[in-house]
């Protein structure tokens, strides 16, 4: 090994030579490294080390990457390190993108390492042979393993690996991670007891912001900031090659158009990345890249992880990162070779953000890195997994739990919740009504669950995989070659000979077929961009925090940094027309248009518990009487319009609208008034296996199995109210999506602060940004008829006479 | 409860909340797409849905029989989901429902379901007929672009209406009143709906919970 480095003049660095030597004792582990820094070498040549020990055929080393788009770059970059070390050893991936041949192949014997995803992972073990396939597995590898760690997909693989531990009591384990607010317990998930090796390698990092030139012309809100165009340009002309970062795919092809069309000689130089991109442009992409060929690359999160990209000098990131560790990530992602700088460059899309680059700046220079936490026993990815392991050779009610038990995750799983889940699969729900014709898993005369119906085996292996997306509808030119995918609700509202920008090019749609919209190139008028679902991220409490002390600053009339010099007109018109939020003030605005009965309050605790604490609110207010309100949230604070007058000041000012008493209780049956919980069981649903979304040229007999997931949710909630995938959505939408802990912490905050309360006659700067956000949430206490009725009533009156 | 009385091809009709149609002068109802055994059908494919829309189903068929007084019912289709819907649980419920109203007549007009599915048992004594089936002014169908003499009265298409303003949105089950045919709403209680655009000579009522109204401007 030595020589092996030393023929390449590199040097061994210690912490590579303490995980090989952790991994020969037989320990587990996670290695804290960032990118670029000689991570895949520390841990692929301790599993090769080890494996000198035995020549047995099969699968002995398996390597999980989160995402497919990474498999065929460490593939490559591991088959040239054993190519020397451990010649004749096969090396292959497989994942979604792996043809059926291969597959095939595979499947009578794996090669002696596999790179593959947590999906295609999960369906090796619904093989029947599945334990024979890892008779020899030796060690596993998770890489990147911060993306996996806090997301459902990170839950498919703990129980993945539960089940190749148990088969495998000796399996080396190792995790890669970046930094992490929560690395000790990252360790702990994925390998109880292992140690923590900590690679080096501290990067330099130099961080600031583009600043607009007319400060006080930049707009109160918005989110393309194509303002900043020129300035973006001009960054983009003095590096040999930037990556921009962009937070949405529409955001991206908007950056990426408008770049074209003011510097058209860079056509052929700069190029467009999303996760919607057919697989071969995204490669072309990323080859151009390696190869220093491109000036520059619109990207979104899809060029968050992995591959390094040597020649990267530059990174801007349009818009808020909204986090500190995501900011570090995608700066790293520049200056790669050691001893080179990372810089990364914050271009604002509206004033306000002028505010969080200046608290994101404070943050990266405190370290204030956010944690990632694992989900907590979510059912549906259980009972997935249960029809999995039913496939994959069936199980034993009480040996299959103790296994499920060792998956941090499920460490807490009551006996009661395994009872459900394993009734939900084997009787359809509800224990003591067995259906006689329901059969999805059963236990067979030994008292082994099996899946005894071959479709029910094919639907599930196609379902596999808890990233839920959108039903989509790919985009073909005419000739057949693709483009990428959309979502189906966009076409569904695209016209015949309707242009719309997707993949950087303007297309004429033509006509939709068998799930597959065929286009034709167009020029002209640029029509409509996609919007692909996936939610926007909340503002850390971290960098919101961050926030408060730079406007705590600001009332102290301190402005101190570039960022805040630029903001301090729109803060001192803030200040002017009502007041600045502060650690001890909450301001409140009241204000009526043309719209309705707006109420403007900005606790700057990010979007998620501005919609938990919106919702409640609401509902606290409309329990006296009934209204429906729309809500608009963002990170700094929420907006509450209704139709009629309503007395805000007495509801905010006599203190019990902020209490924590009942907070529960009013936050559930705020969550019936709304529609949340419902669009949190869509996700649920599909993942349990309740949705077979279909697919291409599918047999006409599935299409008696079509309901939509609102239809299961009134089905459950009107006949099975107590299911637990209920249970759980509303779990999930309390702890993820209003983050109760925090709500909680936030009205005990909120309690303590002044209020100060002002009636405003036209927007303040942080209430306009409100005011034009288009997402919007209702929460209604009105019966369905009485709504019905108000409604016809305002459309009668919009109308006139 | 309200229930709109209007005229279609010079018969006086009441449009039902309960997402029927009533016929005074024959002593008709018409429920279109009532699926019985959707759930049952989802069970056995391995899909757990629970137990409750068949009793559901066959509750708001009683309502509409204590506070009208009906003769016939006629199912404008897809009155079984699907083969799996004869399963013996399903029918027994159905049978039980039909010895309470044993004078009732039942006839149904085969949807595209119900080619499917095969008619239902005998037990039940149900009529069955193919579209479009002539009764009076009228031709009942399950698919309302079926051509034919007479006005079609129809469902198979679960029309559901988009109804905003500037702030809100709601989806809503609707009649829709054409010149040359109406549309009924799904009856049953575990079927969805599908949002269309209205022809510009439509009326459209639609119903939210008890009740039922007209959409004037759109």
């Amino acid at each position: 090994m030595q020589a092996w480095f030393a023929a390449r003049g590199w040097k061994i660095f210690p912490f590579q030579r303490e995980v090989w030597d952790a991994a020969r004792r037989g320990e587990s582990g996670l290695l804290h490294a960032t990118t670029g820094s000689g991570k895949t070498l520390a841990v692929w040549l301790a599993a090769l080390q080890r494996a000198k020990a035995s020549r047995k055929p099969g699968l002995r080393v398996l390597w999980i990457t989160p995402m497919r788009a990474l498999a065929a770059d460490t593939l490559r970059a591991l088959q040239s390190s054993a190519a020397d070390l451990l010649p004749g050893w096969q090396i292959e991936s497989r994942t979604g993108d792996t043809d059926s041949a291969t597959r095939t192949r595979q499947a009578r014997i794996l090669p002696h390492a596999l790179v593959t995803t947590p999906e295609s992972l999960t369906v090796l073990l619904s093989r029947p042979e599945a334990r024979e396939l890892f008779a020899q597995l030796d060690m596993l590898v998770v890489d990147e393993w911060h993306e996996l760690m806090g997301n459902k997909r990170g839950v498919q693989t703990q129980l993945a690996l539960a089940r190749l531990r148990n088969w495998q009591p000796g399996l080396v384990v190792w995790g890669l991670s970046a930094t992490l607010g929560n690395l000790q317990q990252a360790a702990e998930v994925l390998a109880p007891q292992g140690t923590i090796v900590e690679g080096h390698l501290r990067k330099e990092l130099r961080i600031d912001t583009l600043i607009p030139d007319h400060p006080s012309r930049f707009p109160w809100a918005g989110h393309l900031g194509i303002q900043m165009l020129e300035p973006v340009a001009n960054e983009i002309a003095q590096h040999a090659s930037t990556l921009v970062f962009c937070n949405t795919r529409s955001q991206a092809e908007l950056w990426y158009q408008n770049l074209l069309e003011a510097r058209p000689e860079w056509a052929g130089l700069i190029a467009l990345h999303h996760g919607s991109l057919d697989k071969e442009a995204r490669e072309w992409v990323e080859q151009g890249l390696k190869q220093g060929k491109l000036k520059a690359v619109v990207c979104t999160s899809s060029l968050d992880l992995g591959v390094d990209f040597l020649p990267v000098e530059r990174v801007l990131q349009v818009g808020s990162a909204k986090g500190i560790a995501r900011l570090l990530q995608r700066a790293g992602r520049s200056g790669h070779a050691p001893g080179r700088v990372s810089r990364i460059t914050l271009v604002p899309t509206h004033s306000l953000e002028l505010l969080e680059a200046a608290g994101a700046i404070e943050g990266v220079r405190e370290r204030h890195i956010e944690p990632r936490l694992p989900p907590e026993k979510p059912l549906d990815v259980l009972v997935q997994h249960l029809v999995t392991v039913a496939l994959g050779g069936g199980f034993r009610s009480e040996e299959l739990l103790a296994e499920v038990r060792t998956a941090w995750s499920y460490r807490a799983l009551s006996d009661g919740e395994w009872q459900w889940a394993l009734d939900f699969v084997a009787r359809g729900g509800q224990s003591l009504s067995a259906y006689p014709e329901y059969r999805r898993v059963l236990p067979d005369e030994e008292g082994i669950y099996r899946v005894p119906d071959a479709g029910v085996a094919r639907r599930h292996r196609m379902g596999i995989g808890t990233i839920v997306s959108e039903a989509t509808v790919q985009v073909k030119y005419m000739n057949g070659s693709p483009l990428g995918s959309v979502e189906e609700g966009f076409i569904a509202r695209l016209a015949k000979g309707d242009h719309f920008l997707f993949g950087g090019r303007i297309l004429e749609f033509v006509r939709m077929h068998e799930m597959t919209a065929f286009v034709r190139r167009a020029t002209g008028a640029k029509g409509a961009v996609p919007r692909w679902q996936g939610g926007k991220m909340p503002l850390s409490s971290e960098l919101a925090q961050a926030v408060l002390e730079q406007l705590q600053c600001a009332t102290e009339g301190r402005y101190d940094g570039p960022e805040m010099q630029a903001i301090r007109p729109l803060l001192e018109i803030q200040q002017r027309w009502s007041a600045l939020p502060t650690p001890d003030t909450t301001v409140i605005e009241a204000m009526e248009s043309r719209e309705g009965h707006h109420l403007f309050v900005y606790p700057f605790a990010g979007r998620s518990v501005h919609l938990g604490l919106a919702s409640l609110l609401a509902y606290r207010i409309a329990r006296a009487r009934p209204a429906t309100f729309s809500i608009a949230v963002n990170d700094y604070g929420f907006e509450l319009l209704a139709p009629e007058a309503l007395p805000w000041r007495e509801a905010l000012c006599d203190g019990g609208a902020f209490t924590t008493d009942h907070l529960l209780e009013d936050v559930l049956a705020s969550l019936n008034a709304s529609e949340l919980s419902q669009r949190r069981f869509r996700e649920i649903a599909r993942i349990a296996g309740l949705i077979f979304q279909g697919y291409p040229g599918q047999p006409k007999s599935n299409r008696q199995l079509q309901a939509s997931s609102s239809l299961f949710f009134e089905v459950f909630r009107k006949h099975d109210a107590g299911n637990m995938l209920l249970t759980q959505a509303q779990r999930e939408v309390l702890e993820q999506e209003l983050e109760l802990r925090r709500l909680r912490s936030t009205l005990d905050e909120l309690q303590k602060r002044q209020t100060s309360f002002h009636e405003v006659r036209r927007a303040t700067p942080f209430g306009f940004a409100l005011m034009v956000e288009r997402f919007r949430e209702k929460l209604t206490t009105e019966r369905l008829s009485d709504r019905v009725a108000r409604m016809l009533r305002e459309l009668e009156q919009a109308a006139g006479p | 409860m309200n229930a709109i009385a209007t005229e279609l091809a010079g018969e006086r009709v009441l449009l039902l909340p309960q997402k029927a149609l009533y016929w005074p002068a024959a002593k008709t109802l018409l429920v279109a797409d009532i699926h019985f055994g959707k759930a049952a059908s989802f069970r056995a494919l391995g899909v757990p849905v629970p137990r409750g829309t068949t009793t559901e189903n066959l509750a708001a068929l009683e309502t509409l029989l204590t506070t009208h007084d009906a003769q016939r019912i006629v199912f404008l289709g897809d009155f079984l989901h699907a083969k799996a819907a004869q399963a013996p649980a399903t029918l027994q419920a159905m049978l039980d429902w039909r010895a309470r109203h044993r004078e009732l007549e039942l006839l149904l007009v085969r949807g595209n379901h119900d080619w499917h599915a095969g008619d239902p048992s005998g037990l039940l004594r149900v009529t069955m007929a193919d579209e479009p089936f002539a009764c009076g002014p009228f031709a009942l169908c399950h698919h309302p672009d079926v051509s034919c003499e007479g006005y079609v009265i129809a469902g198979h298409v679960h029309p559901v209406f988009h109804l905003r303003t500037q702030r809100e949105s709601l989806r809503l089950p609707c009649f829709l009143l054409g010149t040359t045919r109406t549309i009924l709403p799904a009856f049953g209680s575990f079927t969805g709906g599908h949002s269309l655009i209205p022809q510009a000579s439509d009326k459209v009522y639609v119903v939210a919970d008890e009740m039922i109204f007209l959409i004037e401007k759109r």
